[in-house]
């Protein structure tokens, strides 16, 4: 999991992005369409975006204040969706593929 | 391809698997054609004198959510495979619990293939008291730490003929055994039931219907104000208050419940929620309605209390009347109203 940190002066935000690979694109989606549909509890002041290349997951938001916040709570998110695949996907993903 | 021919062509038996964590209970519950499958839940109980805080609370529910996943699964011998439809609490409810489970959800119904279903969690009470009592179509008094309303249906909706105007019942109650430090174990409205059975004196606390509406956080600042200052003169005992505070929010209840049932002419009441739990609650309103000619009906801890069986039962009536929610809709949102769904199961 790379992690990059950036502070743009000129406009006074805060840069955050995080790339998080998965073993397939398939996995990568499902965690983004879990991870993506609820909006950030304080709406104002920060923007998250969450997109899927290839099999990695990026993910990029600018403010300063609740960053931290943002961050460590997707965190957790993310650690969940992953334990979730891990518990329940593995070899359902190749059964699925069959019936499919 | 295989879910897509169960949309069309649903088989007779329809599996629904429910998540449920809008506050501090988190339960997993999975629904056969009406049969309750397995029903596993956990609560997240803080120390006396303590309310429950929202990170806290998805803090608990997320470590605890996988392993009643699989109790669930195991608990009704079923696989993945023969899961039709995920249905998760859509709304209302605490914000961070709420994401929590849905996440979970969400991921399961993209593992295996299924459909999504986001959930009333109002609705989730409604309907499960319906399948469990077979009242059909009674005034629904739903009653629980979040939520106070007094619903009935009409047309495609459940209509909110009376509600809070501030505070739910339970909120009042949880928060009153706050101030007396009684254990929140099992729940403080147990404990309260419990002392308010020891009771003997009645203290006059305000009462506050507002035509079809009740207010309680009123009661709750006096109470508590009288607590502070009776229960240190001695002028009366803990268990005096709970059983005053009882008997007055009860009777409110009762009161409002009563008047939307003249409204619509109904003869059957039934309590939900997990204040409905409430066996003195019970006992007023059973008062009523005898009085009225009407029948109550009401079910135990199992179903009362914030549970996934009866997502998951709410989830069953919708899909079987050809709902889904899209992935980008399934969304959270803590405030919900239990009017703003669609009824489509119902005539």
């Amino acid at each position: 999991m790379a992690t990059g940190g950036d502070s743009n002066l000129e406009a006074g935000k805060l840069e955050f992005s995080l790339d998080v690979p998965f073993p397939s694109s398939h996995e990568a989606l499902i965690a983004l369409r879990s991870l993506s549909p609820d909006q950030e509890p304080r709406r104002g002041g920060i923007s998250k975006q969450l997109s899927v290349s290839g099999s990695t997951l990026r993910w990029s938001a600018d403010e300063a204040r609740i960053l931290r916040v943002s961050v460590s709570s997707f965190l957790d998110h993310l650690s969940l969706v992953i334990e979730t695949m891990e518990m329940f996907g593995p070899s359902l993903l190749c059964d699925a593929a069959q019936v499919c | 391809m295989q879910s897509i021919l169960c949309f069309f062509f649903p088989a007779t038996m329809t599996v629904v698997i429910g998540f449920e964590g809008s506050a501090n209970k988190i339960g997993v519950g999975i629904i056969r054609d009406g049969e309750v499958l397995s029903n596993p839940r956990r609560t997240y109980i803080t120390p006396p004198g303590q309310g429950f805080m929202p990170s806290d609370t998805a803090r608990h529910h997320r470590a605890v959510i996988l392993t009643v996943l699989k109790e669930a699964l195991e608990e009704a011998g079923l696989k993945p495979a023969d899961i039709d439809c995920v249905a998760y609490t859509k709304g209302p409810g605490m914000g961070a619990p709420l994401v929590t489970v849905a996440i979970v959800a969400r991921t399961v119904a993209q593992l295996w293939g299924k459909p999504l279903l986001g959930v009333n969690h109002c609705i989730g009470h409604i309907e499960m008291g319906r399948l469990i009592t077979k009242a059909s179509n009674p005034t629904v008094l739903y009653v629980s730490g979040g939520n106070t309303q007094v619903i009935a249906y009409s047309e495609r909706r459940y209509r909110i003929f009376g509600e809070t105007i501030d505070i739910a019942v339970g909120n009042c109650l949880d928060r009153f055994a706050r101030v007396i430090k009684i254990s929140n174990d099992p729940s403080p409205g147990y404990n309260i039931e419990q002392m308010a059975k020891t009771g003997t004196q009645y203290v006059e606390l305000p009462y506050t219907v507002k035509g079809m509406d009740v207010s309680f956080s009123g009661i709750l600042s006096y109470i508590e104000e009288a607590a502070n200052k009776m229960l240190s003169s001695g002028q009366c005992t803990a268990a005096d208050l709970c059983f005053s505070l009882q008997e007055t929010v009860f009777a409110m209840l009762v009161e409002i419940t009563e008047r939307a049932m003249a409204h619509c002419s109904s003869q059957e009441v039934l309590i939900v929620g997990g204040v409905g739990c409430n066996l003195r609650l019970q006992e007023m309103m059973g008062v009523m309605c005898e009085e009225r000619g009407a029948k109550l009906f009401a079910t135990d801890d199992r179903f009362c209390i914030d549970n996934g069986a009866m997502i998951a039962q709410a989830g069953w009536e919708m899909f079987q009347s050809g709902q889904v929610t899209e992935l980008e809709d399934s969304w959270i949102t803590q405030r919900y109203r239990t009017d703003e769904v669609e009824v489509t199961w119902r005539d």
